[in-house]
């Protein structure tokens, strides 16, 4: 029994159950922080606090019922991303920082270049034309026809004056 | 009554625009079907943003003409390169593919055509007569059978496709707990905001969306990267002999009647409407060995069975508020924010208008049919188009399509999130659909039970004690545990 509970969590079978109970076990701390309202108001209902508490120890539940059904099936580990996907992500956190500091237009341009860069595009060119024909089509079409404003920015400055 | 709606579904056959409309949306949702990974719900997300200025029921028309077109088109790509395009069409690809490398492209896809129109019509037909009697029904529900109706939903999450029981359930919750962000509906107290008042009325269902489906789907697309497509060559698409249709029309019946009835349960969808479809058409064909060689029935039953399901899940949506699939957790959230209130008084007070969108429905039918007929060799090119540029486009339609919701960036950084949550479930087995669903059924469980328990003074045992409330919770537990009492039953007698 406990050699396979040890290799299971030596193949970081149990990374998932663990990071949800923590989740859960956050989720109820922090509920039972909230404040509670009188009587007259909630009368024999519940508390603003019970239906999250109640909803995590049900998750706790079933995440017990997971983590047994890991250690009698004995799954095989999740194989690492390819670095496509992990370059996506910090794409996603370069767009945040291109957005809140320049403009959001920008963000996107950019992060539609080398993201096509990124998952294999060789042509220049055709990244650049995706990266700069795709957004223009998009903010004319929100633009005109949706009427959107769009977020102040270096670009949308210069555009809204 | 009836002629109210015939007037109505009429209507749609002489307004141009809207004509217009589902004509360009049909040819959009077939391309979306086939571009893989890029499905009906991914598809929904993204043009959910676009429809917000338009009139309630040519938004709708939209999003329910993208759901039925692209759950066809999945079929293209499943039977010409064996990559389904939407998951419902994994089934076509058992018997589409091996028959398209016989050299029978062209017929695999007639049959498709043919049996995805059929199981779509029918559907929507059913959806014409069903809608207004279950509304009725629902038109004696309150809050103890309305409470009882969500939790038999949620529990209906367990055999979603993808992902075991435990982790669609945990999933579920999950999602109802995203519904609890922000202030309480009854005493205003604030939960899990953290000192953000944008967060106030809750977390807005369409950036999260967006994330959950489109961002998700981009990450989990960055895995397939550089993968190599093998096509298979196709002259035209040819219409079923009569042959063919003497040996499919049973199990085209068979599949309408399994992919509507599927439809219907609450948070059931086409991909397992297809499952069933495929299985029963080859549990009842006399043809048992020529299953996954190319077998004709397989395909039709597969193919009406996930078209069949369109219209079927239509009805919870629409009824009861009750998504009957992601797709439709997003048509329902069409169905709010352009104010078109779910539930019996959409059946009383704007009939007009749900006829309008059943009669759009049926007019998306015919026209997939002919797109299909006529140019599904031009779409499947349309699936040849290169990851790299795809999805990097798809990044900039889902960042602006969130923001364009409310004009606020933390939208944007909603979606990025749980984008990014998404990918990390579906990395670990887990759907995101449950998510959603439980996103939308959770004020829904929450506000119900509320109100239930100061009706009965607290005494919450007395839901218990209304028929109907206590159907659908014994449902709901036969819908869990079900088969492990089934399974220890068969161990007893083993």
């Amino acid at each position: 029994m406990w050699e396979v509970f040890t290799l299971n969590i030596m193949k970081n079978i149990y990374l998932v159950p663990l990071i949800l109970t923590i989740f859960s076990l956050s989720v109820i701390a922090i509920a039972f922080q909230l404040d509670t309202s009188p009587e007259m108001i909630v009368g024999e209902s519940m508390q603003a606090r019970s239906f999250p508490i109640f909803l995590m120890i049900l998750k706790l539940i079933l995440i017990g019922v997971m983590t047994y059904q890991f250690y009698k099936n004995n799954p095989k580990p999740v194989t690492l991303e390819k670095y496509h996907t992990w370059g996506s992500m910090l794409l996603f956190l370069l767009f945040y920082l291109l957005t809140v500091y320049t403009d959001m237009f920008i963000g996107i341009f950019v992060v539609i270049f080398l993201m096509s860069i990124l998952w294999g595009e060789r042509r220049i060119w055709v990244a650049f034309l995706t990266a700069t024909v795709t957004p223009g089509l998009v903010f004319l079409l929100f633009d005109y026809v949706l009427k959107i404003r769009f977020p102040r920015g270096i670009l949308m400055n210069l555009y809204y004056g | 009554m009836f002629e109210q709606a015939i007037s109505a579904m009429a209507s749609v056959v002489v307004d141009p625009y809207l004509l217009g409309l589902i004509f360009a949306t049909t040819i959009l949702g077939v391309i979306i079907g086939v571009l893989p990974g890029l499905g009906a719900t991914t598809g929904a997300a993204l043009l959910l943003p676009f429809t917000l200025t338009m009139d309630p029921v040519h938004a709708i028309a939209v999003l329910a003409t993208i759901y039925v077109s692209a759950t066809f088109a999945g079929s293209i790509t499943a039977i010409l390169i064996n990559t389904p395009g939407t998951s419902a069409a994994a089934a076509t690809t058992f018997d589409g593919y091996p028959l398209a490398q016989k050299g029978e492209a062209g017929r695999a896809l007639g049959i498709a055509v043919i049996s995805s129109t059929v199981g779509g019509i029918f559907s929507v037909i059913i959806l014409c007569f069903a809608a207004p009697l279950l509304a009725r029904v629902a038109y004696e529900f309150r809050s103890p059978e309305y409470f009882a109706l969500t939790v038999f939903g949620l529990s209906m999450l367990a055999s979603i496709s993808a992902g075991g029981a435990v982790k669609n359930l945990i999933g579920g919750i999950f999602g109802v707990w995203l519904s609890t962000i922000g202030a309480e509906r009854v005493t205003g107290i604030e939960r899990f905001m953290f000192g953000n008042y944008e967060l106030y009325e809750g977390l807005h269902f369409v950036p999260i969306f967006i994330g959950l489906f489109a961002i998700s789907e981009l990450l989990v697309q960055s895995k397939t990267v550089n993968k190599i497509i093998n096509t298979v060559t196709m002259k035209a698409v040819k219409l079923p002999t009569i042959e063919d249709y003497k040996k499919i029309w049973k199990t085209i019946l068979r599949s309408c009647g399994i992919g509507t009835f599927i439809g219907v349960l609450p948070a059931e969808g086409a991909t397992v409407a297809s499952m069933i479809g495929y299985s029963e058409a080859r549990r009842w064909s006399k043809n048992k060995k020529e299953f996954g060689k190319g077998a004709i029935e397989g395909i039709a039953g597969a193919e009406a069975a996930n078209n069949a399901a369109t219209g079927g899940a239509m009805v919870p949506t629409m009824v009861l508020g009750i998504p009957g699939s992601g797709t439709t957790a997003i048509i329902l959230v069409g169905l709010m924010v352009h104010g078109l209130r779910p539930g019996v008084y959409l059946f009383t007070e704007q009939v007009e208008k749900v006829y309008q969108i059943f009669g759009s429905m049926f007019v998306a039918n015919v026209m997939f049919m002919l797109m299909g007929l006529y140019a599904a060799k031009l779409f499947a090119r349309v699936s040849l188009v290169p990851t790299q540029i795809l999805w990097p486009i798809v990044f900039a339609l889902s960042v602006i399509g969130a923001y364009a919701f409310q004009g606020q960036l933390l939208d944007v950084w909603l979606a990025l999130i749980f984008g990014v949550i998404g990918y990390f479930a579906r990395r670990h087995g887990f759907s995101v659909a449950p998510i959603a669903v439980g996103l939308i059924l959770g004020e829904m469980v929450e506000t119900n039970l509320q109100h239930s328990l100061k009706m009965y003074d607290g005494a919450w045992w007395m839901i218990l004690a209304q028929p109907l409330a206590l159907m659908f919770l014994v449902f709901a537990f036969l819908g869990l545990c079900g088969p492990m009492i089934y399974s220890w039953i068969t161990k007893q007698k083993d």
